[in-house]
């Protein structure tokens, strides 16, 4: 930019063009008279100008917006190196090299579970100057062989959360521009880490040697010049070291298709559990041991030892970090750090013990339950890379087999051109989806579950309508009707069911997520019960289908009669929904009395009513038509005349506890159905007791605090009465 | 976008009847740095003055300040338009200085703009606010919005947030289409129906 000159000739820029016969006109004067001129809220712009593009406008120099300000005082990596702030090695002392060092691991580990937390991975792992810079490493083979394995890693990460890509609002996550991510020779981390995982266990053993023996075994040089200290921090980097090794391993063992790695993945997350531990334990030494360090700040330390690490300078990337306005983030405390790992690491676990059940219905129990510890991003990005690859289920079910398998058909002749029509590879899509949904955060996934409501009914429409259109149109092909209209009805039923089961895990998911407020359970509850009934009843359909397959094949007449009787036997699965169903009705009807008769837990308010927050809460699934006829007014119709008195008598809540008693037993190899069952169990003792609490202490007693926990089951309360 | 004005008054607080206060509608200019001064000081998300301007120059009647004894104490800045085929509007920054919390002015804000919200033919409102803000979600739910979304981190400093949402009544329609609709048994009917029975309005 021009810079005005002392005598009034400002020199040209540089980067516009002018030459003799260019004429500078100086238009100073010419501004400040339109500035006078101009009136408040006046605005001169362009044609193009739009107040809304106008609002992503940045305010240069504004620190809050403007991300190339410089915070550091190091315009560049170069320049904070020359300054000293990476040195090599860390220290001439080789103890207090070796404490540097561990710092930085320590460090790593910290920015690791912040960025895996959500934040940018410049602003965090890469704000490292050492890993920005990896060749100059060299010389000190342990820190290069750490930073090394710590930037294969991230790439690995990066690789299968951007596989999975569904991850919408994380999507900061795999921002990597400009970082450098991949460098030659990293497919030999390992490789280097172990020379110097081996050098450092031939320090320890020698240590170890001299301490308990008169000689020395080995001649080797000690990692550092403190021989008190020697054995602590050799373990310290040891237990450090193989951390990194075994996470990698797990990762590449995790990363072989259609689970073909779990097994050995496995040891390596028991090593990494253990090594987790002994990094833990290291503190007491670390911490003890450390010169400059503020024993009070240990909790929010992102080191062991308490010290701030050398060589980190998140300010650097800032303009790398991501589209986001320039923020000093908090990275995770170190014991924050491990404990995030612990927890991905028991989530990755999970993931690799599954048994890769070929039954849809228990892929999908197995992901419901495995989102109930709300694994992070990483652990969901396997979860979802296992399922689903290359379009198929595992990576090696075709999604029409799955299908077939779960919606119980059998004997679909393999050239029947069935695969290809239109209505079966859309269904086909919607379920690939629907796993690829569960698999993503519960409050993205209520959102798209919701969503898909809307196209699982439009094909359930078509396989309606296709059923009996292919019946009309091909007469002449006795088998291939008889094979087509059986497929047809089989796959409407599994729909059906699938259609139900999306409706029921969205409305639950609303508890979970705290979308619901008091006031509002009674229509919620209601709604529930409407689905789950509506659920219960397609389940049993199209378990009785496949029971109906199982009976026909190979049985003798005679046989039949005793089948009946067992098939009156209502499934364990239809059951566990009818104590749902039962719990649902019985908190309707509670809240339905508690307003009717006590006028609470309900909102009058300025701007709409009941019927406008049924409506919204509802919208999708009333413009799905699931269930179809379902209004407002149905609801009112069914809850206006709940009374204490009645309710007593209709015993919901009794009912649940019976069943989910019964249902011990078919659950018994199942500990998470059980723990379940208690709980149902629990919820159904808790708000029957409230129940005949509140009817005797009736509708006028003004003493009576009543409020709805979700202390047992995440999604259905229970009523507390207090006597204030 | 934001809102603080939460409802336990921290700290000192000032005494004043609520006839004390005195409601603006966005007059001009001079308000505009009023807003910001208001806004910049008690929320945590950056705005250059062209959010500001974008709201009050294309909305000013959607936007109030609340004033005592010649200090503005409060505001709220608000947009409205078409959204998905529904005339939405939108509350983009609610705030309350500290010291006046707790006394129903931010409420008193927000009635405001949603009455003209209203009579403009708004069918709906809505706002994010942090799933933290036990303030605003309270304020909020008394005027019947209803929380229709979690947003996983929404804010930068990784914080959820809802989105609220506020359905105006619908105006009546005849009772008699109504019975028609409901007893149509097709799968494929349009089921966006208006609500039954009369609805009150504020």
């Amino acid at each position: 930019m021009a810079e005005r000159g002392e005598g009034g000739d400002a020199p040209l820029p540089a980067s516009i063009y002018s030459d003799e016969q260019t004429v500078w006109a100086d238009v100073s004067p010419l501004l400040e008279a339109a500035c006078r001129d101009l009136r408040d809220g006046e605005l001169i712009h362009g044609e193009n100008f739009s107040l809304f593009a106008a609002m992503s406008a940045l305010e240069i120099m504004d620190p809050k917006m403007d991300s190339g300000i410089e915070h550091s005082g190091y315009h560049s990596i170069e320049e904070a190196i020359e300054d000293g702030a990476a040195p090599i090695p860390l220290s001439f002392d080789r103890t207090v090299d070796v404490q540097c060092t561990i710092d930085i691991m320590d460090h790593f580990l910290a920015c690791e579970a912040t960025w895996h937390k959500g934040h940018s991975l410049a602003q965090t792992v890469f704000s490292c100057i050492y890993l920005l810079r990896l060749d100059r490493t060299s010389p000190h083979a342990l820190l290069h062989s750490y930073c090394r394995i710590m930037r294969a890693t991230c790439a690995a990460v990066i690789s299968v959360v951007s596989d999975a890509r569904t991850h919408e609002e994380e999507d900061l996550f795999t921002m990597a521009y400009g970082l450098p991510l991949k460098g030659e020779g990293d497919e030999k981390c390992l490789s280097m880490l172990n020379a110097v995982e081996e050098t450092i266990s031939r320090q320890l053993r020698a240590c170890k040697a001299s301490s308990s023996k008169k000689g020395i075994l080995e001649n080797i040089e000690p990692l550092q010049t403190n021989l008190d200290l020697e054995e602590g921090y050799c373990k310290a980097l040891l237990c450090r070291l193989r951390f990194r090794k075994h996470f990698y391993h797990v990762l590449m063992c995790m990363k072989k298709p259609q689970g073909r790695g779990f097994e050995l993945a496995r040891k390596h997350i028991a090593s990494c559990l253990s090594e987790l531990a002994y990094i833990y334990n290291s503190l007491e030494f670390l911490g003890f041991n450390a010169y400059g360090s503020c024993q009070n700040d240990i909790e929010d330390s992102t080191t062991a030892s308490g010290r701030q690490p050398v060589g980190f300078d998140a300010s650097l990337n800032s303009r790398l970090a991501a589209p986001t306005p320039p923020r000093a983030i908090k990275i995770l405390s170190w014991k924050k750090a491990i404990k995030y790992f612990e927890k991905l690491l028991h989530d990755l676990d999970t993931i690799c013990s599954f048994s890769m059940d070929p039954l849809l219905e228990g892929i999908l129990r197995f992901v419901v339950q495995f989102q109930k510890s709300q694994p992070d991003l990483v652990a969901r990005a396997h979860l979802q890379r296992l399922l689903v690859q290359d379009g198929k289920l595992y990576g090696r079910d075709p999604v029409f087999d799955v299908i077939c398998r779960a919606a119980a058909v059998s004997d679909v002749p393999k050239n029947s051109g069935i695969q290809k029509s239109e209505i079966v590879l859309q269904l086909g899509q919607l379920a690939i989806n629907l796993l690829k949904i569960l698999c993503t955060n519960a409050a993205w996934q209520r959102r798209k579950l919701g969503k898909i409501l809307q196209d699982w009914s439009v094909i359930y429409v078509q396989l309606e309508l296709a059923s009996k259109r292919d019946f009309a149109e091909t007469p002449n092909i006795l088998t291939d009707v008889n094979v087509s209209m059986k497929l047809s009805k089989h796959l409407l039923i599994w729909t059906e069911e699938q259609i139900y089961w999306i409706a029921s895990r969205f409305l639950m998911l609303g508890f979970e997520l705290d979308l619901y407020s008091p006031t509002e359970y009674c229509m919620v509850y209601w709604y529930m019960y409407v689905v789950l009934i509506k659920l219960a009843e397609a389940t049993q359909l199209r378990m009785g289908t496949s029971s109906d397959i199982a009976k026909r094949k190979g049985k003798k007449k005679r046989d039949l009669p005793k089948d009946l009787a067992k098939d009156s036997q209502i499934p364990p699965m239809v059951l566990l929904l009818q104590c749902y169903i039962c719990l649902s009705e019985g908190l309707t009807m509670m809240l339905a009395a508690l307003r009717n008769e006590h006028k609470i837990f309900q909102r009058p308010s300025a701007f709409n009513t009941e019927e406008e927050r049924f409506i919204q809460h509802f919208e999708l699934l009333q413009r799905a038509h699931v269930p179809g006829h379902i209004s407002y007014m149905l609801f009112k119709e069914s809850t206006s005349h709940a009374q204490f008195s009645t309710l007593v008598r209709y015993n919901y809540f009794k009912d649940a506890q019976r069943i989910a008693k019964e249902l011990r037993s078919s659950f018994s190899s199942d500990s998470d159905r059980l723990v379940e069952l208690r709980q149902i169990e629990q919820v159904a003792e808790h708000n029957w007791i409230a129940l005949n609490v509140i009817c005797q202490a009736g509708a006028e007693d003004p003493s009576l605090k009543i409020s709805f926990e979700f202390s047992h089951h995440p999604c259905f309360a229970i009523a507390t009465v207090k006597r204030s | 976008m934001e809102t603080k004005t939460s409802e336990e008054a921290e700290g000192a607080s000032v005494e004043f009847e609520p006839s004390d206060i005195e409601y603006v509608s966005y007059g001009g200019e001079h308000h505009l740095p009023l807003i910001m001064r208001l806004v910049d000081q008690e929320l945590s998300e950056p705005y250059s003055i062209f959010t500001y301007r974008y709201f009050v120059y294309l909305w000013p009647h959607l936007s109030f300040l609340a004033f005592h004894k010649g200090n503005c104490v409060g505001t709220v800045v608000c947009k409205m338009g078409e959204h998905r085929n529904t005339f939405r509007g939108y509350i983009a920054m609610l705030v309350v200085i500290k010291p006046y919390r707790g006394k129903g002015i931010a409420t008193e804000l927000v009635t405001r703009s949603i009455k003209v919200m209203m009579e403009s033919g708004c069918e709906e409102v809505t706002l994010e606010a942090e799933v933290t803000n036990k303030g605003a979600l309270a304020l909020y739910g008394r005027l019947g919005f209803i929380r229709a979304k979690r947003l996983f981190r929404y804010y930068l400093n990784g914080v959820d947030a809802f989105r609220l949402k506020l359905l105006l009544p619908r105006p009546e329609i005849n009772p008699a289409l109504l019975m028609a609709a409901n007893n149509d048994n097709s799968l494929l009917h349009d089921s966006n129906k208006p609500p039954e029975g009369s609805s009150q309005h504020y």
